[in-house]
């Protein structure tokens, strides 16, 4: 075919999102005055120029294409009002021209995105256009961009033949093949629309700088076009969008950076000296409001700062940096934390668009729905209960699919635990009980609710993986311990959230060797170590089984080094810390990985020392007893010596408490022991007996009926051999009397059960 | 012994006056170069300037020396604020002396800091033999400064009493200084200026009025982040002292790493890598105590060691610097050593040791 035409058409590159480019565009357009106007964007969206321009719709706004193929894939094309194309689209509208979109269809940019290949990064070290910037004295390529295209007022002839020159210099980079199809596409419709009658002169191209220096230069090869692959279903429509996630959109630089200034910027016409006084006023006005002194004085000294910054750096106008250095060294006294967080949102904004019209479901909708016919889920609006067995993908898909709905807040289905208790219903759904679960038990119900959250959803994501994913990011951001951090994990598990589960394995990880918390540590151990033994396929991290080993052992020793600080402080809650200590003997028992001669050096530690609170010597002596790791004479020369007469009662009594909390046969075991214990009672005066009391009764309440009476049985063989050594001996009668005795007691002490 | 401490107009003459003499770009009044050339001077010159090599004073953010220069060239004072050793008061001096060709008006600002100090006081000779007559004042640093239309350095503003603040607010807005026992008023000429310091740390102690602040700019001086930055600050600077004393042995590049790489990482509280979190202690790990550290197992090397440089030395550097203030912080440094020393390789083996000789004690 004749590449000739595309020489004789109009061209115009842009830089997309500049408000240079689009100011100088509008101005070109009125000398051109094309009858046909075709921008870079997915041809398959030319219906949805008609919403786009729709006097309803305010950008900015997206293009949002997506697979229907059940594949996850999508991309958007976001505008803002002083997107170039965005105004070329208006320009044909309000002029009577015919406005095209001519790049790949959706279908086969999302393929195309999908190969490995083409996302080829560029090889180490800045880019080209970052080393000429650096070159020029510039830090970045967008500080230069600003500086010497956004700033000085251009004339269109002159801005082309710029724009121009710098594709042609990148361009001699060797191009991405993708970038090259696309060319040869986006050329083959535009001799289309030569070859359907209309003149070249006619028409009027605007598109991305290297796209258009290929077609002056005619450097373009058709038959490229089809080495593409070939489209997947999809489908494409148009979503509001907002200036922070606009400036989300990293990569494509200009505008991006900070949407409300350049909208500010575009709004004056490309002025950016009134661009910073505006913000400058806007950003004073906000300290205000939160109490700082900012006064107009102020503002005009940044003003002037900015203006002799940019003119030290040879700008014609101030830019972003020198709006925000100027802002830290004046307003913000220095304190540039300041201006990051109230500068940087006034300069990105929080403007949200509008969508014309157009209704039909949102990705997050559709996705929703084909889950729930494909599972054959509850979808009227009335509660149904149902469960799931965890034993095969398909089902685990389902509780995966609940689970986010829940995470992000989508009203649907409720998990039936079970707890009886309403308010802890939300926190047994997850956590690490849900791990372990074979079975679950759900009720669902839609409402119109859910849908108007799924709508509501769309800002954060497009796919339930992505919403749940950044729901759990930010509550990943918030966690402030380790604990917090190792809940959020689980939750990434069961949400089959892998990117959330890589990021919460490493602030798990980060938070582990500062938290000082035994008890935050202590859990999230628990938990690492039981994503291990039971979640270990669902985890599906990249990080890899291995990382949560080392990272439980980690945590798990950083535990150990929380013990005595935890047990010797006065401030914690022996509640709390007992039971930490429970969740590491656990551990350090059951889990193969964690550093079980550590905590035994730790627990003995506890046991001996007189620095901590006697309760938690009490409990490590238990455990330790229990785990046959203490023979049992140490026990009982241990009790001895703790509740001999030399130690305050109250001391005793609470080592006691510590003692018997673990497991109270370990107590009625041994006959030595009962005989210490023994002594020290009857040798308690009356009151530190009553002052006791309440923690005897504790202790003895949690024990059975059996072990009850076996301690009896102890305590009556210790009376009987205490008699033996002194006569008189008791005769038969008295020793029946004695074993009703025995009977009598054990009443006495479940009444006294019931009494205190 | 000469002058080791000369002060930066007279040491970095020849480059100045190179400066000033390949200077095209005009200058605001009163200024010895224009502000691009100061900016040479700070940050240093791969390109010599008149056959005259350009040494970077400052390493750091361009933008930041920038923005000092913009603010003294728009008229305004400047503030100088950050951790202790971020070289707060050596950018002063050298933004002093390429500019007004001096950095020797200065004020040290404490406590005791008198209105004298920053206005005038008399020679009490020369007042009871002459009565009040211009022989008999002798001006503060300001005065002259505002009388050569020089630049006036304040260090540690924040340590003065409020009154003083008070009375600096005055000075700065009406660039004058009254003198009614000789019934005149002094003017500032121009190109009159001040540039102050002030120590995030010692805030609180003597908050700023909102009212002083206004009349200055701020920049923050950053603790250097960069682990490569901060060798290349400390070597040089390092070397430096060296030669100016006339002491010490060049320390290895490998041990000057393994110093810094500890400062950074018991300064952020966690391993470069970021895997591993350490507790940071009370004393403030600065560059400049860094540069001491390594100054210091210089000296102790050539004077007590082997002629070189070792872990040995470096150790009791380290610990005299580190756990001079505070006893926790021993603690710190130990634990330090026990959970990220320890498991390294090379040098590190070696100061594992050597500070768990001095650290057991
Ligand atoms: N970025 C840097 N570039 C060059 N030298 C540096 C840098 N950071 C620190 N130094 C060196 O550190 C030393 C300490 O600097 P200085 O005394 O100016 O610190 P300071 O910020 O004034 O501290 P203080 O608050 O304690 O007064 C100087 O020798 C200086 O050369
Ligand atoms: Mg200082």
């Amino acid at each position: 075919m004749d590449l000739t035409p595309l020489t004789q058409m109009h061209l115009f590159p842009v830089r997309h999102h500049s408000p240079r480019t689009t100011a100088v565009l509008s101005r070109w357009l009125e000398q051109v005055r094309p009858d046909v106007v075709l921008v870079e964007g997915p041809c398959d969206a030319t219906a949805l120029v008609e919403v786009l321009c729709d006097a309803r719709t305010v950008p900015p706004v997206a293009l949002l294409g997506y697979r229907t193929d059940g594949t996850q894939g999508s991309a958007m094309w976001p505008f803002a009002a002083y997107s170039p194309e965005y105004q070329a689209l208006r320009w044909a509208r309000e002029h009577g021209a015919r406005a095209e979109f001519i790049d790949l269809p959706v279908g086969v940019t999302l393929t195309v995105k999908r190969t490995p290949e083409s996302s080829s990064a560029p090889a180490s070290g800045p880019s080209p256009v970052e080393a000429i910037a650096r070159a020029r004295g510039y830090r970045s390529f967008e500080e230069f961009w600003e500086a010497d295209f956004e700033a000085p007022d251009w004339r269109p002839e002159q801005f082309r033949a710029v724009l121009l020159a710098w594709a042609a210099v990148l361009n001699m980079q060797p191009r991405d093949e993708v970038h090259r199809q696309r060319d040869a596409f986006m050329a083959r419709r535009l001799l289309e629309v030569v070859a359907s009658g209309v003149a070249p002169s006619r028409v009027a191209v605007v598109a991305g700088a290297a796209h258009v220096a290929a077609f002056a230069a005619g450097d373009v090869d058709l038959a490229l076009a089809q080495r593409l692959p070939p489209a997947v279903p999809s489908t494409v429509t148009v979503i509001p969008y907002s200036f922070p996630r606009l400036s989300e959109q990293l990569g494509y630089g200009a505008g991006n950076r900070a949407p409300r200034f350049y909208q500010r910027a575009h709004d004056a016409q490309g002025d950016f000296r009134r661009a910073t006084l505006e913000v400058l006023l806007e950003f004073a006005a906000s300290l205000r409001g939160r109490g700082f002194t900012a006064s107009l004085d102020d503002v005009l000294e940044s003003y002037r700062l900015a203006m002799t910054l940019a003119s030290l750096r040879d700008k014609q106008a101030p830019g972003l940096d020198e709006l925000r250095e100027a802002t830290v060294a004046t307003l913000c006294r220095g304190d540039a934390s300041h201006a990051d967080a109230f500068l940087w949102k006034s300069v990105i904004g929080h403007q949200v668009g509008q969508v014309s019209s157009r209704a039909g479901r949102n990705p997050l909708q559709q996705e929703f729905w084909h889950e729930v016919d494909s599972r054959w889920l509850p979808r009227m609006d009335r509660p149904e209960p149902f469960s799931l067995q965890l034993n095969n993908a398909l089902e685990v898909g389902t509780s995966v699919f609940l689970h986010r709905l829940r995470v992000m807040g989508v009203p649907y289905a409720t998990h039936v635990g079970s707890t009886h208790d309403k308010r802890n219903e939300e926190q047994a759904a997850g956590g690490i009980t849900a791990l372990g679960r074979v079975r679950e038990s759900w009720k669902a119900r839609w409402t119109p609710a859910t849908d108007a959250a799924l709508v509501e959803k769309l800002a954060l994501g497009i796919t339930l993986e992505g919403v749940t994913t950044r729901v759990l990011q930010a509550r990943l951001d918030a966690a402030k311990t380790t604990g917090a951090a190792a809940e959020i994990l689980l939750e990434s598990v069961l949400t089959g959230c892998s990117r959330t589960v890589d990021a919460a394995l490493r602030a798990v990880d980060s938070h582990a060797a500062m938290d000082e918390d035994l008890c935050s540590l202590a859990s999230a151990a628990r938990a690492l170590f039981g994503l291990m033994a039971y979640g270990s396929s669902r985890t599906r991290s990249e990080l890899g089984d291995d990382a949560v080993a080392a990272l439980g052992q980690r945590t798990f020793t950083q535990a150990l080094l929380r013990v005595r600080e935890a047990c010797g402080s006065p401030a914690h809650d022996v509640f709390l810390v007992s039971n930490a200590l429970r969740t590491l003997h656990e551990a350090a028992l059951s889990q193969p990985l964690a550093d079980k001669e550590g905590w035994l050096a730790e627990a003995r530690g506890l046991m001996a020392s007189t620095e901590v609170n006697p309760t938690f010597s009490g409990l490590a002596m238990g455990l330790l007893y229990l785990a046959r790791e203490l023979p049992e004479d140490a026990v009982a020369l241990a009790l001895e010596r703790r509740l001999s007469r030399a130690v305050a009662p109250g001391a005793s009594a609470l080592f006691l408490e510590g003692y018997l909390q673990v497991n109270a046969l370990a107590l009625v075991r041994n006959r030595e022991v009962v005989r210490t214990l023994d002594v020290f009672l009857r040798g308690l005066r009356a009151e530190h007996f009553i002052q006791a009391l309440p923690m005897l009764r504790r202790a003895f309440g949690a024990l059975s009926d059996a072990e009850r009476r076996h301690l009896l049985q102890h305590v009556t063989a210790l009376a009987q051999s205490n008699e033996a050594a002194s006569p008189p001996k008791l005769d038969a009668k008295e020793q029946a009397a004695m074993r009703d005795l025995n009977a009598d007691l054990g009443k006495m002490l479940d009444d006294l059960d019931g009494l205190l | 012994m000469p002058d080791i401490r000369l002060p930066a107009e007279t040491k970095y003459k020849t480059e100045l006056d190179a400066l000033a003499a390949h200077d095209s770009r005009p200058r605001p009044p009163g200024w010895r170069l224009s502000p691009r050339a100061v900016e040479t001077y700070i940050l240093g010159s791969d390109t010599p300037v008149g056959g005259v090599k350009i040494s970077p004073k400052y390493v750091g953010d361009r933008s930041l020396v920038q923005v000092c220069i913009a603010t003294l060239a728009s008229d305004r004072a400047l503030m100088l604020v950050g951790e202790p050793g971020t070289a707060k008061s050596w950018l002063s001096e050298h933004l002093c002396a390429a500019i007004s060709g001096t950095s020797s008006l200065i004020i040290q600002g404490t406590a005791g800091t008198s209105e004298d100090h920053i206005k005038y006081a008399w020679n009490y000779a020369l007042l009871l033999s002459l009565g009040p007559t211009p022989e008999a004042l002798v001006p503060s640093p300001i005065l002259r400064a505002m009388r050569a239309g020089q630049f006036a350095r304040f260090e540690e503003v924040t340590r003065t009493s409020s009154e003083i603040q008070d009375a600096l607010i005055s000075l700065l807005s009406e660039k004058q200084v009254s003198i009614p026992e000789l019934g005149r008023v002094e003017s500032a000429q121009r190109g009159f200026n001040l540039v102050a310091t002030a120590n995030t740390r010692d805030r609180g102690v003597n908050e700023m009025s909102a009212a002083l602040k206004r009349r200055f700019n701020f920049v923050t001086v950053p603790v250097v982040e960069d682990l490569e930055q901060e060798l290349r600050i400390v070597t040089m600077r390092e070397a430096e002292l060296r030669s100016e004393y006339a002491t010490g042995v060049p320390p290895s590049e490998e041990l000057s790493r393994v110093l810094l790489t500890l400062f950074q990482e018991l300064r952020r509280g966690v391993t470069l890598d970021g895997r591993t979190r350490v507790r940071p202690p009370e004393t403030v790990l600065s560059t400049s105590e860094a540069i001491s550290v390594l100054f210091n197992s210089a000296i102790l090397a050539e004077q007590f060691g082997t002629g070189e440089v070792t872990s040995q030395e470096l150790a009791a550097s380290l610990l005299g610097a580190v756990s001079k203030e505070r006893k926790e912080d021993e603690q710190a440094l130990r634990d330090y050593m026990e959970t990220v020393a320890k498991v390294r390789t090379g040098p590190w083996k070696s100061l594992y040791a050597e500070s768990k000789k001095l650290l057991r004690r």
